[in-house]
């Protein structure tokens, strides 16, 4: 248990808009339970994918472990 | 036949008795909305003549006496004989039911009216009504109470003004409410004027002098305006839609601002149809197909994979549909949806077709526009995804965990750790190598992308998210859902465990942004005492295995290594400069750190510049600012720049190098460019005076001062009390890779590329054996930074973002949180 460093405040991370501080806005870092929503759905749709390196040769390879198959 | 507005037109109905014994049938009840549906009669006619052509304005006043009046200046009522009635024109229309122009269907093309029961009805629940009709020249009154006519009509010389008033006073016998509300009325009469762009109506309060004036050549385009008032829009001003079809008009105007409700006011002939209708369902259906077809072509919904719905597409807009349409037919007594199929097709054709053009006359307007449908959707979808996860697993059961999952034994959160392990091998291992009784292990791995043919894109597959969350146990915070409720935390530690590559880091990274993002709680958490307790933590498992025999050591990192290499192979080391100096043990170790940190810092620099460059600057020319500046020092200068060349060329004797100087405007000075390279990966690197002014150079050159005491080459090396052998190097560096080969001779260095590589036993050991290992707790500016790297992982342009991974590949291997 550690007293908290006062973070900087980047703005809303769907909306770029100001966002209220944690203690009276649940929905932080976001400004609203919209702009929150609309990360959660990014995180379903798999839209946040981080590139990868340039690789020679790379096949349709299927990776995914987490999904079918169950 | 030309229409005319007179005695002929009317056909008789029936009779007023019956409306004073039910009033609730004819009007809304007694209370004050029936009462103000007596006005809204009484100007629908009015505002009839203004649809017909016939009449500009429109003023009500509310009387001291409590009675209300209405004029307009439109044709007047006719007055005369009737052809069929035994009676004047006039008492017919005010006096029998259902009794008025509008059942004829050619005096007015298009009408209101609440119930067509008409005026006759208000008359009927009077307790007094008079009718000043100015027509031909001439003024007629009448006079009625309870519906019933009072003496002659009088009839008087008038200036030439035409129209009609009518003033009553409602009948307390028969109405429970008979005092006017002034912001009631005034509602209505503002919408009116709203759907007839044009019209003027007025009102005036005697009682408190309170007036308005409606105007609004606008339209419901200004009604729109309105509604949208202290609203952030999605732009300006609204998109409006007007056209007209088998004598048929239609008016939209719409509108979306960046709230969340949708506000959709539909009118047919001036009435409010609060139920709506064809024209309603016309207009949604326009709206909808256009968005969802142009979104599609523009690629909007690529991200969401499915269309928007109709819903997503109306959140935060705001339109006013009114249509006016011969013989329109409504719904229910109170006339709350329109009848007429045919407005539909009207409406979705005008609308469609008006959209259509919009959209691709306006496409920055339209991307704002599918930007926020788009956003609408994306809220919908997470919220179904949220409860589709909470609802298939139930949180807290154990039976229904994904099965992924190897839990542990212990029941009490606060004992209970969840490793979240990269790969399913090093998840193999760590399920067996856990102690199972408080270690939980969930093994991910980010699923492979083939965005395009050359690059492995990683990401957290929905799957993964959605077993992330059950595990976790306290659900999530979306719309229509619970509370993210973080006592039910099943784990208060919850490591990640990744590889210490590149992949592994960027899956780190989408965790650490999930968790910030998502579960923010999980984070920082609150504690009610005011104290922050952090759950989550980063595990550090080992870069290097180094042996020797049989004992065996771990290493986090390449630093970690050097310092154990530094440290064995300058043990008892004696090592002679050539005039005579000597350095010994710890003093030596301390040299030799600094030759490190000189070379960390050549490697940062050589992100910019070409490392070799700078050293041979410093070590070879003994570059300054100021022999780039000073032009008296231009010949020493070109002197400095050859030597450059020669010192560069001789080492690195296999590439081929070209040293330039050039000006440099900004500095006034000279700079000198360096190309360095072979068959084409040439790089070039400027050597100018903003850079020997910089900091890093400043340390570079005191770093290099500190070798000062190693003396110079050549070197020879020995162990204390032992002898001296001569070395082949040159330069502190070499003397340092030197030092560090020999450190290792004898020594099993093995470099791990994955947690995979490690067995059961050693993953324990090393990495989560809770009395061995290290563990960083994540405080929330720890994530600000994982966040702002996220945020450009996941910016729009490819390009800078491949620059910036390439850049930050080492760091963010190394990214020390």
């Amino acid at each position: 248990m550690t007293k908290e460093r006062k973070a900087k405040a980047p703005g809303c991370p769907s909306c770029k808009g100001p966002v209220r501080p944690r203690v009276e806005n649940p929905d932080f870092p976001f400004c609203s339970q919209r702009c929150k929503a609309v990360d959660l759905s990014r995180w379903f749709t798999g839209s946040y994918a981080v590139p990868g390196e340039r690789v020679e040769g790379v096949l349709d390879r299927d990776d995914d472990q987490e999904g079918k198959g169950k | 036949m030309e229409n005319s507005y007179s005695a002929d037109s009317i056909k008789v109905l029936e009779g007023l008795e019956a409306v004073r014994k039910r009033p609730h049938m004819y009007i809304r009840g007694v209370g004050t909305e029936g009462l103000h549906h007596l006005v809204y009669e009484v100007i629908d006619n009015s505002v009839d003549e203004a649809l017909a052509g016939h009449a500009k304005i429109v003023e009500m006043v509310i009387h001291t006496d409590g009675s209300l009046s209405v004029r307009d200046d439109g044709r007047g009522i006719p007055v005369g004989p009737h052809p069929t009635e035994n009676m004047d024109t006039i008492d017919v229309v005010m006096t029998k039911l259902h009794a008025g122009g509008k059942f004829d269907g050619s005096s007015y093309k298009v009408s209101g009216g609440l119930h067509g029961v008409g005026v006759s009805c208000v008359n009927a629940l009077s307790e007094w009504l008079e009718v000043e009709v100015w027509r031909e020249g001439k003024k007629y009154k009448r006079r009625y109470e309870k519906g019933i006519p009072v003496g002659v009509i009088s009839v008087d010389e008038d200036s030439g003004v035409r129209g009609t008033r009518i003033t009553f006073k409602a009948d307390a016998t028969v109405l429970e409410a008979t005092e006017f509300n002034f912001d009631v009325l005034s509602n209505r009469l503002r919408e009116l004027s709203f759907l007839n762009p044009g019209l003027r109506i007025t009102m005036l309060d005697e009682r408190t002098e309170k007036t308005h004036d409606f105007h609004y050549e606008g339209g419901i385009v200004a009604y729109v305006e309105l509604l949208n008032k202290n609203k952030t829009l999605i732009f300006d001003p609204p998109i409006s839609v007007v056209g007209e079809q088998n004598g048929s008009e239609v008016r939209v105007a719409l509108q979306w601002n960046d709230g969340f409700d949708e506000k959709l006011f539909s009118f047919a002939n001036n009435i409010n149809t609060v139920d709506g209708g064809p024209h309603m369902i016309g207009f949604k259906s326009a709206l909808t197909r256009t968005i969802v077809k142009y979104g599609e072509e523009a690629g909007s919904w690529k991200e969401i994979k499915e269309s928007p719905s109709g819903e997503d597409v109306r959140e935060g807009l705001t339109a006013v549909i009114s249509v006016k349409i011969p013989g329109a037919q409504f719904e229910g007594n109170l006339k709350g949806k329109l009848v007429n199929t045919e407005a539909k097709g009207i409406v979705e054709e005008l609308v469609a077709k008006r959209l259509v053009a919009f959209w691709e006359e306006n496409p920055g307007i339209a991307k704002k526009v599918m930007a926020k449908v788009s956003d609408a959707a994306r809220a919908r979808i997470a919220a179904r995804k949220a409860r589709e996860t909470v609802r298939r697993k139930g949180v807290l059961d154990g039976a229904s965990l994904p099965g992924k999952l190897a839990d542990c034994q212990e029941r009490d959160p606060s004992k209970c750790e969840l490793y979240i392990v990269e790969g399913d091998s090093a998840g193999g291992s760590a399920k067996q190598g856990r102690d199972r009784r408080t270690q939980a292990i969930l093994p991910l791995r980010g699923k492979i992308l083939n965005v395009e043919k050359a690059r492995v894109d990683k990401m957290l597959s929905s799957e993964l998210i959605s077993t992330l969350i059950t595990a976790i146990g306290c659900g999530i915070r979306a719309p229509g859902m619970d509370e993210f409720d973080i006592t039910k935390l099943r784990y208060h530690k919850i490591i990640l465990m990744t590889d210490a590559d590149v992949d592994g880091s960027h899956i780190r990274t989408l965790l650490l942004t999930f968790f910030y993002r998502q579960m923010h709680d999980v984070v920082t958490r609150q504690l009610a005492d005011g104290m922050i307790k952090h759950h989550l933590y980063i595990a550090q498992p080992p870069l290097y295995r180094v042996a020797k025999g049989k004992s065996e050591l771990y290493l986090k990192d390449d630093a970690a290594l050097d310092a154990h290499l530094l440290e064995l192979g300058t043990k008892d080391a004696v090592v002679r400069g050539a005039g005579g100096t000597e350095i010994r043990g710890g003093a030596f170790k301390a040299i030799l750190e600094q030759v490190l940190k000189y070379r960390r810092l050549l490697a940062k620099i050589d992100k910019r510049r070409d490392g070799r460059v700078v050293a041979a600057a410093l070590e070879d020319a003994r570059l300054d600012a100021n022999l780039l500046r000073d032009a008296s020092l231009a010949e020493t200068l070109a002197l400095v720049v050859k030597a450059l060349e020669a010192a560069i060329k001789k080492s690195q004797p296999d590439e081929s190098c070209t040293v330039a100087l050039a000006a440099d405007e900004l500095a006034a000075a000279q700079k000198i460019i360096v190309k360095l390279g072979h068959n084409g990966a040439v790089r070039s690197t400027t050597i100018d005076a903003a850079f020997l002014d910089g900091a890093d150079y400043a340390e570079l050159k005191k770093l290099l001062g500190s070798f000062a005491a190693l003396g110079a080459a050549p070197f020879e090396l020995g162990e204390e009390g032992g002898e001296s052998i001569p070395v082949d190097a040159r330069t502190p560096v070499e003397l340092f890779e030197l030092v560090k080969r020999q450190a290792s001779k004898g020594l099993s260095i093995q470099r791990y590329k994955g947690l995979g590589e490690m067995n059961p036993e050693q993953l324990w050991a090393t990495t989560m054996d809770p009395s061995k290992r290290t563990l960083l707790e994540v405080h929330a500016d720890d994530i600000a930074e994982a966040e702002l790297m996220f945020t450009t992982l996941m910016g729009d342009a490819v390009e800078p973002r491949r620059e910036f991974i390439e850049k930050n590949a080492l760091d963010v291997a190394n990214l020390d949180i």
